[in-house]
Parts: structure tokens; sequence; C-alpha cells
């Protein structure tokens, strides 16, 4: 029973979270190469459709998809904080852009090297959002993230996610909103079809970002860490009976 | 049954261990997303609290998000307290050496006098987590009276910079919920409002415009029928007075 339990814990602490290595590997070895670590995430190009303002539905409409797209341009940066990277905020980010006379196309197909040199900006992140669709309980979304080096000018990473959120309906068919998109809603101050778009696209946000590699900030940390970390460095040993041995040892030069 | 509880202590203990990856204290994004959507000043202002709340917290934590200093810096500068926003944007360049360059683009396009005070950059990175903890306070501060901030050094006059009073605070910082959902449906209600205003005036604006065409499409005709008129009585005049000259004759 007692092994039984460490072979599980071993293997759900060790094993697994090793499985992805090589394809990471291969799926971001540009990423690998140019080992960015400053992530400028670009003002969102939103070609989503907006309904012609006739009635205050449309309005509403409209108002629901603005802060839907707010909520994925300002969500992006935070798997990407959380890799290590160092992301420039909201704010900082719209002061950066109203310097730039460049179109959003121009800035996506033509050389971006003064953001290196100007900035210290390693990687721009381009977020376009193509459309959304919506039936009574699903909700759509289609987004492109481009990043693209502003060394190289190549892309680093380019993914087109078609994500799709249903819930389940009552027996009038209207649809049962989760417990975490009501407090959303509650803590965003929004109504919950707001909370469901937005809950939607910081999944997409969430799910497509958090497996970048992580940040060359974070690697020399990692790196380092045995070093800044001597004094307390210690080894801890689990012996089969479940008692734990602690044993400070010094770091080998 | 000891041997058991043991296991699963061990076990959860891994998990919970392999669990703590350490994710950063976060930015107020509620507050960002209003900022974002309506772009108010009550919304920068409450943004602005939020951030120094986020900030104090993240500096007690040593949890520091990068960015977060510029974030509030930039907030400061756009609400007018280009000192302090100094101060912080300083800070994160001292905190963050990566995002150096982006700092000095960002003062040169938002304080562009302050821009070469090394010696207040030198002062103002010498203590990060005490110039956290005087931004809290000052915000604090803030939000009830008149802006008043503790003052540092007392021989440096550059601090009492801050201390102008500011008249323009609107909003309250510490909402609850449904005071929160009160303002945005407001803030919602004004936004369709003006919508509609917009809407009205442009129809009006084309109704003037079509009324206008109309009355001078209608002047026209009239300057035009007068025109005829006289023209004819010009033309009758003429005959007359020919036919009294032919009758002279």
């Amino acid at each position: 029973m007692k092994s039984r339990h460490l072979i599980y814990a071993f293997l759900l602490a060790f094993v697994l979270p090793s499985c992805k290595g090589e394809k990471k590997l291969a799926q971001y070895s540009e990423i690998y190469r140019e080992c960015p670590a400053t992530i400028y995430v670009a003002p969102l190009s939103d070609m989503s459709f907006r309904r012609a303002v006739r009635l205050t539905e449309d309005s509403v409409y409209n108002l629901s998809l603005n802060i839907a797209a707010n909520q994925l341009y300002l969500t992006a940066s935070d798997p990407l904080v959380n890799n290590g990277y160092y992301v420039p905020g909201p704010l900082a980010s719209a002061q950066i852009a109203a310097t730039e006379s460049r179109s959003d196309k121009q800035l996506r197909n033509e050389s971006i090297n003064d953001y290196h040199t100007d900035l210290g900006i390693d990687a721009v992140l381009f977020i376009t959002l193509h459309s959304w669709r919506n039936t009574t309980n699903s909700w759509s979304v289609e987004v492109e993230y481009v990043l693209r080096s502003t060394h190289s000018n190549s892309e680093l990473m380019h993914v087109l996610v078609n994500a799709t959120k249903t819930l389940p309906t009552d027996f009038k068919g209207n649809p049962i909103p989760l417990v975490e998109d009501k407090a959303f809603s509650d803590r965003y101050g929004c109504d919950l079809e707001t909370a469901q778009r937005c809950r939607l696209v910081e999944t997409v946000n969430k799910y497509v970002l958090k497996d970048l590699p992580s940040g060359s900030r974070t690697r020399q940390q990692r790196t380092e860490r045995h070093i800044k970390a001597h004094p307390e460095y210690f080894t801890l040993k689990i012996h089969p009976d479940g008692s734990v041995e602690l044993a400070k040892s010094e770091m080998q030069q | 049954m000891t041997n058991v509880s043991k296991g699963t202590i061990i076990l959860l203990a891994t998990l919970l261990l392999s669990a703590c990856s350490g994710s950063y204290v976060g930015l107020p994004r509620a507050e960002m997303l209003g900022y974002q959507t309506y772009g108010t000043y009550g919304s920068l202002y409450s943004l602005a609290c939020a951030q120094a709340e986020s900030l104090n917290a993240a500096v007690k934590a040593d949890t520091l998000h990068p960015g977060m200093y510029a974030e509030y810096g930039v907030a400061l500068a756009l609400m007018g307290h280009k000192s302090a926003a100094c101060r912080m944007l300083n800070a994160e360049a001292k905190a963050f050496p990566e995002g150096r360059s982006m700092v000095y683009r960002i003062k040169q396009r938002l304080m562009p006098d302050m821009l070469l005070d090394e010696a207040a950059t030198a002062r103002d990175t010498a203590n990060l987590s005490q110039l956290a903890g005087w931004a809290y306070d000052s915000l604090t501060a803030l939000r009830p009276l008149p802006f008043v901030a503790p003052v540092i050094d007392s021989t440096d006059t550059t601090w009492l910079q801050m201390q102008t009073p500011v008249d323009s605070v609107e909003t309250p910082i510490r909402l609850t919920a449904t005071q929160k959902r009160q303002l945005l449906e407001e803030e919602q209600a004004r936004q369709i409002m003006l919508q509609q205003a917009r809407l009205d005036s442009i129809a009006a604006a084309r109704q003037a415009k079509v009324d206008a065409r109309k009355q001078a499409k209608a002047d026209r005709e009239k300057d035009r029928k007068e025109k005829d008129k006289a023209r004819k009585q010009a033309k009758k005049e003429k005959d007359r007075q020919r036919k009294e000259k032919q009758k002279k004759k």
C-alpha cells in the first residue's frame, strides 16, 4: 500500500510533466534558437463583425464584443509573464503603440528591427480576432496569434484557433451558466453573455500561450538557482516506510 | 491505518509541491478592463488605486510582476502626477533592466522634461520597497481628502510637487460587486444614451440638410419667377416704348 502510493506520487510529480519535452522542443525550435526575453503584445486587430446601430440591442451587442476583445488583449500577457518573459503592461503598450506610425499590415509583413534597437523588445505578439459566432448555448471565436522576432523578422509562432464553448441547457432550451461565469460576471460587473465571451477568450489565451518555452530570464534563473540557494541547499530522502530524511549537503564546485 | 494515512500525506504533499510552480501577483484586471473599455477619468483613477494596492502587496510578498511599476507610473502620468510617475518608471528600469529602453521611450513621450534627471533617478531607485510603500500611502491619502503626500526628505523640494491638491476625484475606491455592477450599468446606459444622442444629432443634421436644400430650391424657383416677371415687364415696357416711337414717327 505504502509503496504503491510512493509510485503514484513519483509518476505524477516527475514522469508526467516531462512527457511533453521533445514535442515542445520541435514545435518551438525557433523560440529556443532566438531565446527572446522581452515580448511586446501589439494592439489587438479586431476584424470581427459589428452590427450597424439601429436598435439599443445592437449597441449592447457591440459593447459586449468590445469588452471581450479588450479581455482577450489584456489576458494575453498573463501566460507569457508566468513563463518568465518580460511583457510591458497594457498602459505602457498603449504608449508604445501611440508612437507607431505604420499600419498593422505593414508591421506584420515588413521589418520590425527598430523595435529591438529603439525599445529593446525581442519579439512582438500580434493577435487578430477574426470572428465571433454564437447560438443560444454556444459561443465560438476565431483568433490568430503570430509571434515575430525583432532580430530576424521571422515568425517564431503562428497559431490559428477556432474555439467553441458549449453550455448545457435547461428544459426550455436556455443555457445554464456555470458558477465560474457567474463569479466572473459579479466580479467584473458585466452581463452573463459578456462573461461567457470573456472567459472563452481567456481560456484560449491560456491554452495557446501557456505551453511556450520558459523565457530566457527564467532559464537563467534556473541555472543560477543552485548558486543562489547555496546556504540552504539540502537533500530530501523519502524512505519506503514513509519517513522523511532531511540532509544538508555542500554545493559541489 | 497509520501507514496508509502517512502514504496519503506524502502523496498529497508531493502533488502540492509539484503544483507550486509560482504564479505572480496579477495586475488588477477588472479595473483595467473598465479603463480599457470606457477610458474615463474615474476608471483611470480606480485603476491607479488598485495598481498601488497590488504593487504594495507584490513588494511585500517579493513577487514583483514585470511592468507593475511601469503600469502604475503611466497611470500616474496620465492623471498628471508626473513627478511620482517618473519615480515609478525609474523603479521599473531598476527592477527590470530589460525594460530600460522602453521606459526611456515612455518617459520621452509622457514627461520629456524629466528625462535627464540623473540625480533623481539614482535617488528614486535607492530603495524600491520604500518607494512602493510611499506610493501606496500617498494614494491612500488621496481618497477622502485633497492630495497630501508624506514628505520623505525635507531638504528636497521636488517631493513637494506632489502636494498640489487634486479636485477632480470622482469615484469611490472600495466598491462592492453590486456597486460595481450598478456603476457599469450606468456607464453602459450612458454609452447607449450617448450613442442614441449621436444618432439623433446625425438624423437631425441630415434632416436640416434636406430642409436647407428644399428651401434653397424654393428660393431659386422664387428668384427665377421674379426674374421672369421682371423680364416680361421690361419686354412689355420696351414694346410699349417702341410702339409710341412708331406712332410719333
